[in-house]
């Protein structure tokens, strides 16, 4: 982090790296605050601590900072309820909490956000590792905090070429995992952020109509809701020259429906995870991986295999390990299960949904996605979310939360549920939704789809 | 939560219309299952989530015994005193 912060302030001393809210940044004024932080850091004999902060820039001045010194940073998400924040920070066990939130202020252990830039500034940089601390969205449960290295991070943005006319979206939060890989992709081509605070879609549909965005990379959920707004709003979209989807399935619906949304666009699709990094790039708009990314005799060196309908990566260059666990044997890079459900047609591996999301309908497993992709397939159906819902007789049924287009009125609604009915006659009758609601807006957490079991 | 006995009629209408297992007359002692109106277990859990949906609690959901026929369904609405 703080290696790519230096080469692009030496390469681009006059490029604003990031705008927020809070007004722009060029990249010597974030390196040098980023020194600054490291001082202030060193000051106060710090080895790990807790970032809770809305700003992208004030994330990326102290990441740097902390990279510098060696500090261990866990960021949480800068809108967290307090009392979660002082159960989940308390387990964590990072000291001191860096923030400008007064309800997170511990007696002793807070630091301020703004006084962090009050040290004195530190340019030699700190030998030895470079740990930092990723925490999961939880999509599936309590997030898990994932030890990474930049070191290794960096790695993944080694190939990135300068192209400092790039204006980036940040969509995602920068404590996930996704967001860290936008912060390090921006900052390795030395191009410019614009990071909009709250990271609602349509808070970035604004920010693309006014900040002359090119690129955004974002899940599927925040695409299809970007995509609803500036329908709804009757916004004419600005062409972009790179659309990236991570986080979730991409399904062939969506990329048709960004292809004509952005016809200049190169559109690619990231296969990654906060615990193994990034494992694939797609680019050729069809949805799943090519089957050529799975580890088999004539490609020994790929890191996906399937076991038991499961994908599995090999967990070689990911994490050190989790929080409060044993760092893994790095001599012996092993399979890791990834929770993704997948399955083999033709020469493409189709992701069916995930472990966790299994609905076992009378004893029958079924996955939500492939029953989402057929609702939201549908003209008059802007959104869907498929879902395990209990019941008595049989367990548990499949439960549909659908966002039709504006305007339907009751016999337009009434003729949506038969349609919805047609539109999944090809599945297994215990695939079929047997609870569809018509609702405003679907559950997402993290931007990406709550598919969670429901009482 | 006593239900009108024409709208608990209704929804069940509704219900068996999107199912396409509209019986000729929908009386009280129509069995819901077998030679009756023929619903599976996936249907009769439908049945159970759109009642549920529309009023609340529903008799498949409730515990003791099932609902045999329409009329069960019509009287779990009817006596709510074990809702």
């Amino acid at each position: 982090m703080i290696g790519l912060l230096e080469r692009a302030a030496a390469a681009e001393p006059d490029r604003i790296a990031v705008v927020t809210p809070e007004g722009a940044a060029t990249y010597p004024a974030l390196l040098d605050d980023a020194r600054r932080v490291a001082g202030t850091l060193v000051d106060r004999r710090t080895t790990s601590a807790v970032l809770v902060e809305p700003d992208v820039s004030w994330v990326i001045r102290v990441l740097a900072g902390a990279a510098l010194v060696g500090v261990d940073i866990c960021q949480f998400q800068a809108d967290i309820d307090g009392s979660a924040f002082a159960v989940q920070s308390e387990a964590l066990g990072y000291f001191p909490v860096l923030t400008r939130r007064p309800d997170l202020a511990r007696a002793v252990d807070t630091i301020p956000t703004s006084a962090l830039r009050d040290g004195t500034p530190v340019t030699d940089r700190r030998s030895g590792p470079q740990p930092v601390t990723i925490r999961t969205t939880g999509t599936t449960g309590t997030p898990k905090a994932a030890r990474h290295d930049w070191s290794v991070l960096a790695r993944t943005v080694a190939a990135v070429e300068p192209r400092p006319h790039q204006r980036w979206l940040m969509a995602y939060g920068p404590h996930q995992f996704a967001g860290i890989q936008v912060l390090q992709h921006v900052i390795a081509s030395h191009a410019t952020l614009i990071a909009p605070f709250p990271r609602q879609p349509a808070d970035g549909l604004a920010a693309l109509l006014e900040h002359e965005v090119t690129c955004v990379s974002a899940t599927p959920t925040y695409w299809r809701f970007l995509l609803a707004e500036a329908r709804s709003r009757g916004v004419a979209l600005p062409p972009l020259e790179q659309v990236t989807l991570g986080g979730e399935a991409a399904p062939a619906e969506l990329l048709a429906s960004l292809r004509s949304a952005f016809p200049a666009a190169r559109i690619s699709h990231i296969y990654a995870s906060t615990e193994f990094g990034s494992v694939a790039s797609v680019a050729d708009g069809r949805p799943g991986l090519p089957v050529s990314s799975l580890a088999r005799d004539e490609n020994p060196t790929a890191n996906l295999r399937i076991v038991d309908g499961e994908l599995q990566v090999r967990a070689a260059a990911g994490m050190l390990g989790y929080v409060g666990s044993a760092a893994p044997d790095d001599a012996e890079p092993s399979w890791r299960p990834t929770g993704d459900l997948v399955t083999v047609v033709g020469d493409r591996v189709v992701f069916t949904g995930r472990t966790s999301e299994v609905i076992n309908v009378g004893g029958v497993k079924v996955h939500p996605l492939p029953i989402e992709e057929r609702i939201g397939a549908l003209p008059r159906v802007e959104m869907a979310r498929v879902f395990g819902r209990s019941n008595r007789l049989t367990g548990a049924i499949v439960a549909a939360e659908v966002v039709p287009v504006p305007g339907l009125d009751d016999g337009g609604l009434d003729d949506l549920r038969h349609e919805i009915r047609s539109a999944v006659a090809d599945l297994p009758r215990a695939w079929h939704p047997r609870s569809v609601n018509f609702v405003n807006s679907i559950a997402t957490r993290g931007a990406k789809t709550v598919r969670r079991m429901e009482p | 939560m006593a239900q009108d006995k024409n709208t608990t009629l209704a929804v069940i209408e509704q219900f068996l219309k999107l199912v396409q297992k509209e019986p000729e007359a929908l009386t009280d002692d129509l069995p819901l299952y077998g030679e009756g109106l023929g619903l599976d277990s996936l249907e009769a859990a439908e049945l159970s989530a759109v009642l549920e949906d529309k009023f609340g609690s529903d008799p498949f959901s409730a515990g003791g015994d099932l609902p045999q026929t329409v009329g069960d369904i019509l009287g779990f609405y009817e006596a709510p005193a074990t809702a």
